[in-house]
Protein backbone atom coordinates (compact mmCIF):
# COMPACT_ATOMS: atom_id res chain seq x y z
CA UNK A 1 0.00 0.00 0.00
CA UNK A 2 1.13 3.44 -1.32
CA UNK A 3 0.86 6.00 2.13
CA UNK A 4 1.31 8.95 -0.35
CA UNK A 5 -2.41 8.80 -1.72
CA UNK A 6 -3.90 10.94 0.73
CA UNK A 7 -1.32 13.71 -0.39
CA UNK A 8 -2.29 13.30 -4.09
CA UNK A 9 -5.52 13.80 -2.92
CA UNK A 10 -4.94 16.95 -1.23
CA UNK A 11 -2.58 18.18 -4.42
CA UNK A 12 -5.59 17.45 -6.75
CA UNK A 13 -7.80 19.78 -4.45
CA UNK A 14 -8.47 22.45 -6.90
CA UNK A 15 -9.64 19.87 -9.36
CA UNK A 16 -12.57 18.22 -9.11
CA UNK A 17 -14.03 15.73 -11.11
CA UNK A 18 -17.23 17.67 -13.19
CA UNK A 19 -18.59 15.52 -15.80
CA UNK A 20 -19.10 17.10 -19.88
CA UNK A 21 -23.03 16.94 -19.32
CA UNK A 22 -23.91 17.68 -16.02
CA UNK A 23 -26.45 16.04 -13.94
CA UNK A 24 -29.07 18.72 -15.10
CA UNK A 25 -29.07 18.51 -18.54
CA UNK A 26 -28.41 15.06 -19.14
CA UNK A 27 -32.26 14.33 -20.10
CA UNK A 28 -32.65 17.32 -22.31
CA UNK A 29 -29.09 15.83 -24.39
CA UNK A 30 -30.23 12.70 -24.13
CA UNK A 31 -33.49 13.32 -25.52
CA UNK A 32 -32.29 15.96 -27.92
CA UNK A 33 -29.50 13.65 -29.66
CA UNK A 34 -32.27 10.55 -29.57
CA UNK A 35 -34.46 12.37 -31.71
CA UNK A 36 -31.88 13.52 -34.23
CA UNK A 37 -30.94 9.58 -34.23
CA UNK A 38 -34.66 8.94 -35.08
CA UNK A 39 -35.14 11.74 -37.58
CA UNK A 40 -32.30 10.89 -39.36
CA UNK A 41 -32.89 7.34 -39.65
CA UNK A 42 -35.95 8.34 -40.90
CA UNK A 43 -34.51 10.38 -43.51
CA UNK A 44 -32.69 6.99 -44.40
CA UNK A 45 -35.95 4.68 -44.63
CA UNK A 46 -37.29 7.27 -47.20
CA UNK A 47 -34.02 6.85 -49.63
CA UNK A 48 -32.51 3.46 -48.84
CA UNK A 49 -29.30 3.85 -51.42
CA UNK A 50 -25.33 2.90 -50.36
CA UNK A 51 -24.40 6.52 -50.24
CA UNK A 52 -26.86 7.06 -47.43
CA UNK A 53 -25.39 4.32 -45.36
CA UNK A 54 -22.38 6.63 -45.11
CA UNK A 55 -24.19 10.06 -45.01
CA UNK A 56 -27.39 9.66 -42.89
CA UNK A 57 -25.88 6.39 -41.25
CA UNK A 58 -22.97 7.85 -39.57
CA UNK A 59 -24.29 10.93 -38.11
CA UNK A 60 -27.66 8.97 -36.74
CA UNK A 61 -25.54 6.03 -35.44
CA UNK A 62 -23.11 8.99 -33.83
CA UNK A 63 -26.31 10.38 -32.46
CA UNK A 64 -27.83 7.64 -31.21
CA UNK A 65 -25.09 6.23 -29.15
CA UNK A 66 -24.41 9.50 -27.11
CA UNK A 67 -27.92 9.62 -26.79
CA UNK A 68 -28.48 6.30 -25.22
CA UNK A 69 -25.12 7.31 -23.54
CA UNK A 70 -27.09 10.16 -21.63
CA UNK A 71 -30.49 8.33 -21.69
CA UNK A 72 -29.24 5.92 -19.47
CA UNK A 73 -27.53 8.65 -16.92
CA UNK A 74 -31.03 10.38 -17.17
CA UNK A 75 -33.01 7.86 -15.97
CA UNK A 76 -30.61 6.92 -13.08
CA UNK A 77 -28.72 4.24 -14.28
CA UNK A 78 -25.23 5.78 -13.97
CA UNK A 79 -22.94 4.15 -16.67
CA UNK B 1 -6.61 -15.99 44.90
CA UNK B 2 -5.89 -18.74 42.08
CA UNK B 3 -3.66 -18.09 39.65
CA UNK B 4 -3.65 -19.53 35.98
CA UNK B 5 -0.19 -19.79 34.24
CA UNK B 6 -2.14 -20.89 31.05
CA UNK B 7 0.18 -19.89 28.13
CA UNK B 8 2.90 -22.68 29.38
CA UNK B 9 0.93 -25.44 29.78
CA UNK B 10 -1.16 -24.47 26.53
CA UNK B 11 1.91 -24.00 24.22
CA UNK B 12 3.67 -27.48 25.90
CA UNK B 13 1.10 -29.66 25.27
CA UNK B 14 1.00 -28.50 21.41
CA UNK B 15 1.55 -32.00 19.51
CA UNK B 16 0.38 -31.14 16.33
CA UNK B 17 3.41 -29.54 14.67
CA UNK B 18 2.09 -27.40 12.16
CA UNK B 19 4.47 -24.30 10.68
CA UNK B 20 4.53 -23.16 7.35
CA UNK B 21 6.87 -20.22 6.65
CA UNK B 22 4.72 -18.49 2.99
CA UNK B 23 3.94 -15.23 5.28
CA UNK B 24 6.01 -12.93 6.85
CA UNK B 25 3.81 -13.29 9.92
CA UNK B 26 4.06 -17.36 10.21
CA UNK B 27 5.73 -18.68 13.27
CA UNK B 28 6.83 -22.34 14.53
CA UNK B 29 4.29 -23.91 16.53
CA UNK B 30 5.87 -24.25 19.27
CA UNK B 31 6.24 -20.27 19.11
CA UNK B 32 6.21 -18.42 22.54
CA UNK B 33 7.11 -14.72 22.84
CA UNK B 34 10.50 -13.83 24.52
CA UNK B 35 10.74 -12.49 27.79
CA UNK B 36 12.19 -8.97 26.64
CA UNK B 37 9.99 -6.40 28.33
CA UNK B 38 8.43 -5.94 31.86
CA UNK B 39 5.00 -4.24 32.21
CA UNK B 40 6.09 -1.61 34.75
CA UNK B 41 2.47 -0.03 34.99
CA UNK B 42 -0.90 -1.12 33.38
CA UNK B 43 -4.40 0.39 32.98
CA UNK B 44 -6.66 -1.50 31.79
CA UNK B 45 -9.63 0.38 30.26
CA UNK B 46 -12.91 -1.64 29.74
CA UNK B 47 -15.89 -0.02 28.13
CA UNK B 48 -19.14 -2.14 27.93
CA UNK B 49 -21.07 1.39 27.28
CA UNK B 50 -22.24 0.00 23.94
CA UNK B 51 -23.04 -3.04 22.12
CA UNK B 52 -19.49 -3.60 21.95
CA UNK B 53 -16.43 -3.85 23.68
CA UNK B 54 -14.06 -1.54 23.56
CA UNK B 55 -10.61 -2.19 25.39
CA UNK B 56 -7.97 0.17 26.07
CA UNK B 57 -4.16 -1.29 27.53
CA UNK B 58 -2.01 1.92 28.42
CA UNK B 59 1.28 0.35 29.64
CA UNK B 60 4.08 1.72 30.57
CA UNK B 61 6.81 -1.51 28.95
CA UNK B 62 10.60 -1.31 30.02
CA UNK B 63 12.91 -3.23 27.59
CA UNK B 64 14.72 -6.08 30.30
CA UNK B 65 17.11 -7.83 27.89
CA UNK B 66 20.59 -7.37 26.66
CA UNK B 67 19.39 -5.80 23.27
CA UNK B 68 17.20 -3.57 21.82
CA UNK B 69 13.81 -4.95 20.88
CA UNK B 70 11.68 -3.62 18.67
CA UNK B 71 8.45 -6.54 19.27
CA UNK B 72 6.07 -6.53 21.43
CA UNK B 73 3.32 -9.28 21.58
CA UNK B 74 -0.72 -8.78 23.04
CA UNK B 75 -1.89 -12.51 23.80
CA UNK B 76 -5.62 -13.72 23.16
CA UNK B 77 -7.93 -16.99 23.57
CA UNK B 78 -8.51 -18.51 19.87
CA UNK B 79 -12.09 -17.75 20.28
CA UNK B 80 -11.51 -13.96 21.47
CA UNK B 81 -9.02 -13.84 18.07
CA UNK B 82 -12.12 -14.39 15.60
CA UNK B 83 -14.11 -11.88 17.80
CA UNK B 84 -11.40 -8.68 17.77
CA UNK B 85 -10.84 -5.50 15.68
CA UNK B 86 -10.20 -3.01 15.30
CA UNK B 87 -6.60 -3.17 16.89
CA UNK B 88 -4.53 0.14 16.85
CA UNK B 89 -1.81 0.68 18.69
CA UNK B 90 0.29 4.47 19.53
CA UNK B 91 2.91 6.24 21.76
CA UNK B 92 1.32 7.70 24.58
CA UNK B 93 3.82 10.43 24.52
CA UNK B 94 4.43 11.18 20.59
CA UNK B 95 0.86 11.58 18.76
CA UNK B 96 2.66 12.69 15.69
CA UNK B 97 4.11 9.01 15.42
CA UNK B 98 0.60 8.19 13.88
CA UNK B 99 -0.30 4.52 14.55
CA UNK B 100 1.97 1.50 14.92
CA UNK B 101 2.48 -1.52 12.39
CA UNK B 102 0.12 -4.43 14.12
CA UNK B 103 -0.02 -7.67 12.44
CA UNK B 104 -2.06 -10.74 13.65
CA UNK B 105 0.37 -13.49 14.12
CA UNK B 106 -0.30 -16.92 12.42
CA UNK B 107 1.58 -19.95 13.98
CA UNK B 108 -0.58 -22.52 14.65
CA UNK B 109 -4.47 -21.95 13.79
CA UNK B 110 -5.07 -25.16 16.74
CA UNK B 111 -3.60 -23.17 19.28
CA UNK B 112 -5.74 -21.82 22.27
CA UNK B 113 -3.35 -18.60 22.63
CA UNK B 114 -3.27 -16.36 19.51
CA UNK B 115 -0.96 -12.97 19.31
CA UNK B 116 -1.45 -9.25 18.16
CA UNK B 117 2.29 -8.09 17.69
CA UNK B 118 2.77 -4.37 17.30
CA UNK B 119 5.47 -3.49 16.03
CA UNK B 120 7.66 -0.46 17.93
CA UNK B 121 8.62 2.26 15.57
CA UNK B 122 12.15 2.29 16.62
CA UNK B 123 13.61 -0.67 18.81
CA UNK B 124 13.77 0.54 22.57
CA UNK B 125 17.22 -0.02 23.75
CA UNK B 126 17.80 -2.19 27.15
CA UNK B 127 16.85 -0.80 30.29
CA UNK B 128 14.65 2.31 27.72
CA UNK B 129 10.54 2.50 28.25
CA UNK B 130 8.06 3.80 26.54
CA UNK B 131 4.60 4.35 27.33
CA UNK B 132 1.98 1.91 24.75
CA UNK B 133 -1.55 3.13 24.15
CA UNK B 134 -3.35 -0.37 22.87
CA UNK B 135 -7.00 0.09 21.47
CA UNK B 136 -9.15 -2.99 20.37
CA UNK B 137 -12.82 -4.09 19.96
CA UNK B 138 -14.30 -7.27 21.18
CA UNK B 139 -17.54 -8.02 19.09
CA UNK B 140 -20.58 -10.50 20.13
CA UNK B 141 -19.68 -9.75 23.63
CA UNK B 142 -22.60 -10.15 26.23
CA UNK B 143 -24.49 -12.74 27.07
CA UNK B 144 -28.23 -11.56 28.16
CA UNK B 145 -28.84 -12.43 31.43
CA UNK B 146 -32.19 -13.72 31.94
CA UNK B 147 -32.01 -15.06 28.49
CA UNK B 148 -35.80 -14.16 27.89
CA UNK B 149 -37.76 -11.51 29.21
CA UNK B 150 -40.87 -9.79 28.28
CA UNK B 151 -41.11 -7.10 25.54
CA UNK B 152 -41.59 -4.25 28.39
CA UNK B 153 -39.08 -5.31 30.67
CA UNK B 154 -35.24 -4.10 31.55
CA UNK B 155 -32.72 -5.87 29.48
CA UNK B 156 -29.45 -7.55 31.54
CA UNK B 157 -25.93 -8.32 29.59
CA UNK B 158 -23.07 -10.03 31.52
CA UNK B 159 -19.24 -9.62 30.15
CA UNK B 160 -16.69 -11.97 31.38
CA UNK B 161 -12.99 -11.17 31.13
CA UNK B 162 -9.96 -11.16 33.24
CA UNK B 163 -9.09 -8.87 35.80
CA UNK B 164 -5.51 -8.93 35.40
CA UNK B 165 -4.91 -7.88 31.77
CA UNK B 166 -3.92 -10.31 29.18
CA UNK B 167 -0.07 -10.21 28.68
CA UNK B 168 3.18 -12.56 28.11
CA UNK B 169 5.31 -10.35 30.41
CA UNK B 170 5.78 -9.78 33.92
CA UNK B 171 3.76 -7.30 34.90
CA UNK B 172 4.56 -4.85 38.46
CA UNK B 173 1.53 -2.34 38.60
CA UNK B 174 -1.81 -2.98 37.09
CA UNK B 175 -5.46 -2.25 37.38
CA UNK B 176 -8.45 -2.51 35.59
CA UNK B 177 -11.25 -0.22 35.56
CA UNK B 178 -14.72 -1.13 33.67
CA UNK B 179 -16.92 1.24 32.40
CA UNK B 180 -20.62 0.63 31.96
CA UNK B 181 -23.43 2.95 30.16
CA UNK B 182 -25.63 3.58 33.56
CA UNK B 183 -24.84 2.67 37.45
CA UNK B 184 -27.53 -0.06 37.49
CA UNK B 185 -24.76 -2.95 38.01
CA UNK B 186 -26.41 -5.54 39.69
CA UNK B 187 -23.92 -8.39 40.02
CA UNK B 188 -19.62 -8.17 39.75
CA UNK B 189 -17.56 -10.81 40.54
CA UNK B 190 -15.85 -9.92 44.10
CA UNK B 191 -12.51 -10.51 44.59
CA UNK B 192 -10.32 -9.88 48.18
CA UNK B 193 -8.51 -6.72 47.92
CA UNK B 194 -5.07 -6.28 49.04
CA UNK B 195 -2.88 -3.00 50.83
CA UNK B 196 -5.88 -1.02 52.18
CA UNK B 197 -8.69 -1.65 50.32
CA UNK B 198 -10.86 -4.67 51.68
CA UNK B 199 -12.50 -5.74 48.81
CA UNK B 200 -12.23 -5.35 44.63
CA UNK B 201 -13.71 -3.84 42.93
CA UNK B 202 -14.64 -0.20 43.85
CA UNK B 203 -17.30 1.12 42.82
CA UNK B 204 -17.67 4.97 41.84
CA UNK B 205 -20.78 5.67 39.83
CA UNK B 206 -20.99 4.13 36.66
CA UNK B 207 -17.38 2.50 36.60
CA UNK B 208 -15.87 -0.67 38.71
CA UNK B 209 -12.07 -0.62 39.54
CA UNK B 210 -10.51 -4.26 39.83
CA UNK B 211 -6.95 -3.11 41.91
CA UNK B 212 -4.33 -2.06 41.64
CA UNK B 213 -2.92 -5.23 42.06
CA UNK B 214 0.77 -6.05 42.80
CA UNK B 215 3.27 -7.67 40.93
CA UNK B 216 1.68 -10.97 38.49
CA UNK B 217 3.48 -13.50 36.43
CA UNK B 218 2.96 -13.57 32.72
CA UNK B 219 -0.09 -14.74 31.55
CA UNK B 220 -1.63 -14.46 34.45
CA UNK B 221 -5.63 -14.41 34.48
CA UNK B 222 -8.64 -13.91 36.92
CA UNK B 223 -11.95 -15.06 35.39
CA UNK B 224 -14.51 -11.82 36.55
CA UNK B 225 -17.88 -11.43 35.47
CA UNK B 226 -19.79 -8.53 35.83
CA UNK B 227 -24.21 -8.15 35.03
CA UNK B 228 -25.30 -4.75 34.04
CA UNK B 229 -28.16 -2.82 32.43
CA UNK B 230 -28.61 -2.48 29.19
CA UNK B 231 -31.75 -1.39 27.90
CA UNK B 232 -30.98 -0.45 24.81
CA UNK B 233 -30.74 -2.43 21.20
CA UNK B 234 -27.76 -5.02 20.98
CA UNK B 235 -27.12 -4.61 17.05
CA UNK B 236 -25.18 -7.05 15.64
CA UNK B 237 -24.66 -6.83 11.90
CA UNK B 238 -23.05 -10.04 10.41
CA UNK B 239 -22.46 -8.69 7.15
CA UNK B 240 -22.55 -5.77 5.31
CA UNK B 241 -22.01 -5.27 1.46
CA UNK B 242 -21.54 -1.71 0.58
CA UNK B 243 -20.97 -1.07 -3.16
CA UNK B 244 -19.95 2.35 -4.23
CA UNK B 245 -20.40 2.81 -8.10
CA UNK B 246 -18.13 5.73 -9.76
CA UNK B 247 -20.02 7.22 -13.27
CA UNK B 248 -17.67 9.43 -15.05
CA UNK B 249 -20.25 9.83 -17.86
CA UNK B 250 -23.09 10.72 -15.13
CA UNK B 251 -20.84 12.08 -13.04
CA UNK B 252 -22.08 10.31 -9.96
CA UNK B 253 -21.29 8.05 -7.18
CA UNK B 254 -23.79 5.62 -6.52
CA UNK B 255 -23.93 4.18 -2.50
CA UNK B 256 -25.68 0.76 -1.84
CA UNK B 257 -25.48 -0.90 1.29
CA UNK B 258 -26.82 -4.07 2.18
CA UNK B 259 -27.28 -5.18 5.85
CA UNK B 260 -27.78 -8.27 7.51
CA UNK B 261 -28.80 -6.84 10.90
CA UNK B 262 -29.20 -9.35 13.88
CA UNK B 263 -30.69 -8.22 17.14
CA UNK B 264 -28.34 -10.16 19.95
CA UNK B 265 -30.03 -9.17 23.20
CA UNK B 266 -32.35 -11.29 25.24
CA UNK B 267 -35.35 -13.25 23.54
CA UNK B 268 -39.08 -12.58 23.87
CA UNK B 269 -40.25 -14.86 27.01
CA UNK B 270 -43.96 -14.49 25.41
CA UNK B 271 -45.07 -13.58 21.68
CA UNK B 272 -44.63 -9.90 20.33
CA UNK B 273 -47.72 -8.28 21.54
CA UNK B 274 -48.46 -4.85 18.96
CA UNK B 275 -51.16 -3.75 21.10
CA UNK B 276 -48.87 -3.73 24.04
CA UNK B 277 -46.09 -2.16 21.76
CA UNK B 278 -48.11 0.39 20.54
CA UNK B 279 -49.59 1.31 24.06
CA UNK B 280 -45.55 1.48 25.53
CA UNK B 281 -44.60 3.74 22.80
CA UNK B 282 -46.58 6.62 25.04
CA UNK B 283 -46.14 5.71 28.75
CA UNK B 284 -42.47 4.14 28.27
CA UNK B 285 -40.56 4.38 25.16
CA UNK B 286 -37.39 2.90 26.40
CA UNK B 287 -36.94 -0.43 25.06
CA UNK B 288 -34.31 -3.37 24.28
CA UNK B 289 -36.26 -3.08 20.90
CA UNK B 290 -34.41 -1.73 17.87
CA UNK B 291 -36.75 0.60 16.22
CA UNK B 292 -35.06 3.41 14.56
CA UNK B 293 -31.66 3.98 12.77
CA UNK B 294 -30.19 7.44 11.75
CA UNK B 295 -27.76 7.63 9.05
CA UNK B 296 -25.83 10.98 8.78
CA UNK B 297 -24.51 10.98 5.00
CA UNK B 298 -22.27 13.12 3.23
CA UNK B 299 -23.60 16.59 2.59
CA UNK B 300 -24.91 16.52 -1.50
CA UNK B 301 -26.51 13.04 -0.74
CA UNK B 302 -29.46 12.78 -2.82
CA UNK B 303 -31.94 10.20 -3.91
CA UNK B 304 -31.87 8.12 -0.94
CA UNK B 305 -33.89 5.02 -0.71
CA UNK B 306 -34.52 2.10 1.48
CA UNK B 307 -36.20 -1.59 1.09
CA UNK B 308 -36.02 -5.31 1.89
CA UNK B 309 -36.89 -8.49 1.05
CA UNK B 310 -40.87 -7.33 0.24
CA UNK B 311 -39.77 -4.05 -1.65
CA UNK B 312 -39.60 -0.37 -0.56
CA UNK B 313 -40.10 0.68 3.11
CA UNK B 314 -42.66 3.48 3.35
CA UNK B 315 -41.75 4.62 6.83
CA UNK B 316 -38.04 6.36 6.21
CA UNK B 317 -37.47 10.22 6.48
CA UNK B 318 -34.36 11.54 3.89
CA UNK B 319 -33.62 15.26 4.74
CA UNK B 320 -30.91 17.32 2.39
CA UNK B 321 -30.00 20.48 2.43
CA UNK B 322 -26.64 22.20 2.64
CA UNK B 323 -25.90 21.35 5.97
CA UNK B 324 -26.75 17.88 6.27
CA UNK B 325 -28.27 15.06 4.90
CA UNK B 326 -30.03 12.43 7.19
CA UNK B 327 -31.56 9.03 6.34
CA UNK B 328 -33.52 8.06 9.43
CA UNK B 329 -35.02 4.68 8.66
CA UNK B 330 -37.58 2.57 11.18
CA UNK B 331 -37.78 -1.08 10.51
CA UNK B 332 -41.28 -2.73 9.31
CA UNK B 333 -40.92 -4.26 12.15
CA UNK B 334 -39.47 -3.26 15.87
CA UNK B 335 -36.39 -5.56 16.32
CA UNK B 336 -36.17 -7.97 19.52
CA UNK B 337 -33.65 -10.19 20.47
CA UNK B 338 -32.61 -13.47 18.47
CA UNK B 339 -34.79 -10.96 15.13
CA UNK B 340 -32.89 -10.23 12.06
CA UNK B 341 -33.84 -7.93 9.65
CA UNK B 342 -32.08 -7.60 6.44
CA UNK B 343 -32.68 -4.54 4.27
CA UNK B 344 -30.98 -2.40 1.69
CA UNK B 345 -30.32 1.56 1.73
CA UNK B 346 -28.46 3.15 -0.91
CA UNK B 347 -28.42 7.01 -2.33
CA UNK B 348 -26.35 8.98 -4.97
CA UNK B 349 -24.07 11.43 -5.15
CA UNK B 350 -22.51 14.15 -7.14
CA UNK B 351 -18.68 12.86 -8.42
CA UNK B 352 -17.17 16.67 -7.42
CA UNK B 353 -17.79 15.35 -3.97
CA UNK B 354 -15.13 12.29 -4.03
CA UNK B 355 -12.99 12.61 -7.28
CA UNK B 356 -10.60 14.76 -8.04
CA UNK B 357 -8.64 14.32 -11.42
CA UNK B 358 -4.89 13.91 -10.87
CA UNK B 359 -3.40 14.63 -13.92
CA UNK B 360 -3.94 13.85 -18.12
CA UNK B 361 -6.07 10.17 -17.05
CA UNK B 362 -5.40 9.88 -13.70
CA UNK B 363 -7.85 9.89 -11.00
CA UNK B 364 -8.35 10.29 -7.24
CA UNK B 365 -10.94 8.88 -5.47
CA UNK B 366 -11.51 9.13 -1.75
CA UNK B 367 -14.56 7.89 -0.13
CA UNK B 368 -15.42 6.88 3.54
CA UNK B 369 -14.93 2.95 3.96
CA UNK B 370 -17.31 2.45 6.42
CA UNK B 371 -20.76 5.03 6.80
CA UNK B 372 -23.52 3.12 8.48
CA UNK B 373 -25.93 3.92 11.25
CA UNK B 374 -24.97 6.47 13.93
CA UNK B 375 -26.66 5.24 17.22
CA UNK B 376 -26.27 5.97 20.68
CA UNK B 377 -25.39 2.24 21.55
CA UNK B 378 -23.39 1.55 18.46
CA UNK B 379 -23.02 -0.80 16.28
CA UNK B 380 -21.09 -3.94 15.38
CA UNK B 381 -19.79 -5.10 11.56
CA UNK B 382 -18.78 -8.70 11.58
CA UNK B 383 -18.03 -8.46 8.22
CA UNK B 384 -17.92 -5.50 5.58
CA UNK B 385 -17.27 -6.05 1.77
CA UNK B 386 -16.35 -3.13 0.50
CA UNK B 387 -16.77 -3.04 -3.46
CA UNK B 388 -15.77 0.12 -5.33
CA UNK B 389 -17.09 -0.37 -9.03
CA UNK B 390 -14.48 2.05 -11.04
CA UNK B 391 -15.89 3.18 -14.37
CA UNK B 392 -15.08 0.31 -17.46
CA UNK B 393 -11.20 0.12 -18.35
CA UNK B 394 -9.89 1.64 -15.30
CA UNK B 395 -6.31 0.09 -15.00
CA UNK B 396 -3.68 0.75 -12.19
CA UNK B 397 -5.48 0.27 -9.48
CA UNK B 398 -4.37 1.58 -5.98
CA UNK B 399 -5.94 1.69 -2.90
CA UNK B 400 -5.26 3.12 0.89
CA UNK B 401 -7.05 3.13 3.76
CA UNK B 402 -7.22 4.39 7.34
CA UNK B 403 -8.68 1.38 8.61
CA UNK B 404 -6.50 -1.01 10.98
CA UNK B 405 -4.78 -3.15 8.42
CA UNK B 406 -4.71 -5.92 10.73
CA UNK B 407 -8.69 -5.65 9.95
CA UNK B 408 -8.48 -6.41 6.62
CA UNK B 409 -8.64 -9.90 5.65
CA UNK B 410 -8.81 -9.61 1.64
CA UNK B 411 -8.53 -6.67 -1.36
CA UNK B 412 -8.57 -7.94 -4.77
CA UNK B 413 -9.30 -5.96 -7.77
CA UNK B 414 -11.61 -7.88 -10.70
CA UNK B 415 -14.24 -7.33 -13.07
CA UNK B 416 -17.90 -6.45 -12.34
CA UNK B 417 -20.47 -6.55 -15.72
CA UNK B 418 -23.47 -4.73 -15.70
CA UNK B 419 -25.81 -2.06 -18.09
CA UNK B 420 -23.95 -1.21 -21.49
CA UNK B 421 -20.58 -3.17 -19.98
CA UNK B 422 -18.71 -5.02 -22.93
CA UNK B 423 -15.24 -6.04 -21.06
CA UNK B 424 -16.51 -5.26 -17.58
CA UNK B 425 -15.80 -2.92 -14.81
CA UNK B 426 -12.89 -2.96 -12.79
CA UNK B 427 -13.99 -3.56 -9.27
CA UNK B 428 -12.03 -2.76 -6.00
CA UNK B 429 -13.15 -5.39 -3.54
CA UNK B 430 -11.81 -5.03 -0.13
CA UNK B 431 -12.83 -7.34 2.69
CA UNK B 432 -12.42 -6.24 6.21
CA UNK B 433 -14.05 -7.80 9.67
CA UNK B 434 -14.82 -6.79 12.73
CA UNK B 435 -15.48 -3.29 12.88
CA UNK B 436 -17.46 -1.08 14.96
CA UNK B 437 -19.20 2.25 13.78
CA UNK B 438 -15.82 4.24 15.62
CA UNK B 439 -14.66 3.63 12.17
CA UNK B 440 -17.56 5.22 10.57
CA UNK B 441 -15.91 7.86 8.21
CA UNK B 442 -12.50 6.81 8.04
CA UNK B 443 -10.72 7.04 4.51
CA UNK B 444 -10.39 5.21 1.71
CA UNK B 445 -8.19 7.03 -1.60
CA UNK B 446 -8.33 4.89 -4.17
CA UNK B 447 -6.50 6.06 -7.62
CA UNK B 448 -7.00 5.05 -10.85
CA UNK B 449 -5.77 5.42 -14.64
CA UNK B 450 -9.25 6.11 -17.34
CA UNK B 451 -8.30 7.22 -20.46
CA UNK B 452 -9.94 8.70 -23.05
CA UNK B 453 -10.58 5.65 -25.63
CA UNK B 454 -11.51 3.70 -22.31
CA UNK B 455 -14.32 6.19 -21.63
CA UNK B 456 -15.14 6.07 -25.46
CA UNK B 457 -15.70 2.44 -25.65
CA UNK B 458 -19.64 2.71 -24.52
CA UNK B 459 -20.76 4.86 -27.46
CA UNK B 460 -18.17 3.39 -29.79
CA UNK B 461 -19.83 -0.26 -28.96
CA UNK B 462 -23.24 1.03 -29.44
CA UNK B 463 -22.48 3.36 -33.32
CA UNK B 464 -21.08 0.49 -34.38
CA UNK B 465 -23.96 -1.30 -33.56
CA UNK B 466 -26.33 1.04 -35.45
CA UNK B 467 -23.66 1.50 -38.37
CA UNK B 468 -24.56 -2.58 -38.60
CA UNK B 469 -28.32 -2.19 -38.37
CA UNK B 470 -28.14 0.75 -41.49
CA UNK B 471 -25.95 -0.91 -43.30
CA UNK B 472 -28.56 -4.59 -42.70
CA UNK B 473 -31.39 -2.26 -43.43
CA UNK B 474 -29.75 -1.07 -47.10
CA UNK B 475 -28.81 -5.12 -47.58
CA UNK B 476 -32.33 -5.72 -46.97
CA UNK B 477 -33.91 -3.18 -48.71
CA UNK B 478 -32.26 -4.79 -51.63
CA UNK B 479 -33.22 -7.59 -51.94
CA UNK B 480 -35.50 -8.31 -54.64
CA UNK B 481 -39.21 -10.16 -53.35
CA UNK B 482 -40.84 -9.72 -56.53
CA UNK B 483 -40.48 -11.88 -59.74
CA UNK B 484 -38.58 -10.06 -62.50
CA UNK B 485 -40.89 -8.39 -65.13
CA UNK B 486 -38.45 -9.21 -68.08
Amino acid sequence: MDSSLHEVWQAASGSPFLPTVGKGSQFFVGFLLLLIGLALGGLFTLNRSLVNVPVLGIPASLAVAFGVVYMFCAVGVYV
Amino acid sequence: MKTLAVFSAVLSVLATAYASSDSKSTLPSTFKPPQVFKNLNLVHVISVEKNYVKENINVLIENIDKEAQDEYYLPFTGDQMSRVGGFEAKDRKDASVGHFKVEAVEFDPESDIQYYRVHLPSPLKPGDRQALGITYYVLKAYKPLPASIAQDEQQFLTYSFSAYAPSVYTTSKQKTEVKFPSSAIPDYTKLPGSGDVQEFPQKQGTKLTYGPFDEKPAGAAEPVEVRFEFTKPVSHVSELERDVEVSHWGGNVAFEERYTLYHRGANLSTLFNRVKWAQQQYYNPVSYALKEMKFPLRVGSADAYFTDVIGNVSTSKFRSNKREALLEIKPRYPLFGGWKYPFTIGWNSDAKHFLRKVSGSSYVLNVPFLEGPKQPEGVEYESVVLRVVLPEGAENVKYQTTIPTSSITEAKVEIHKTFLDTVGRTTLVIKARNLVDDFRDRELIVTYDYSLLASLRKPLIIFITMIGVFVAAWVVGGVELKFSKK
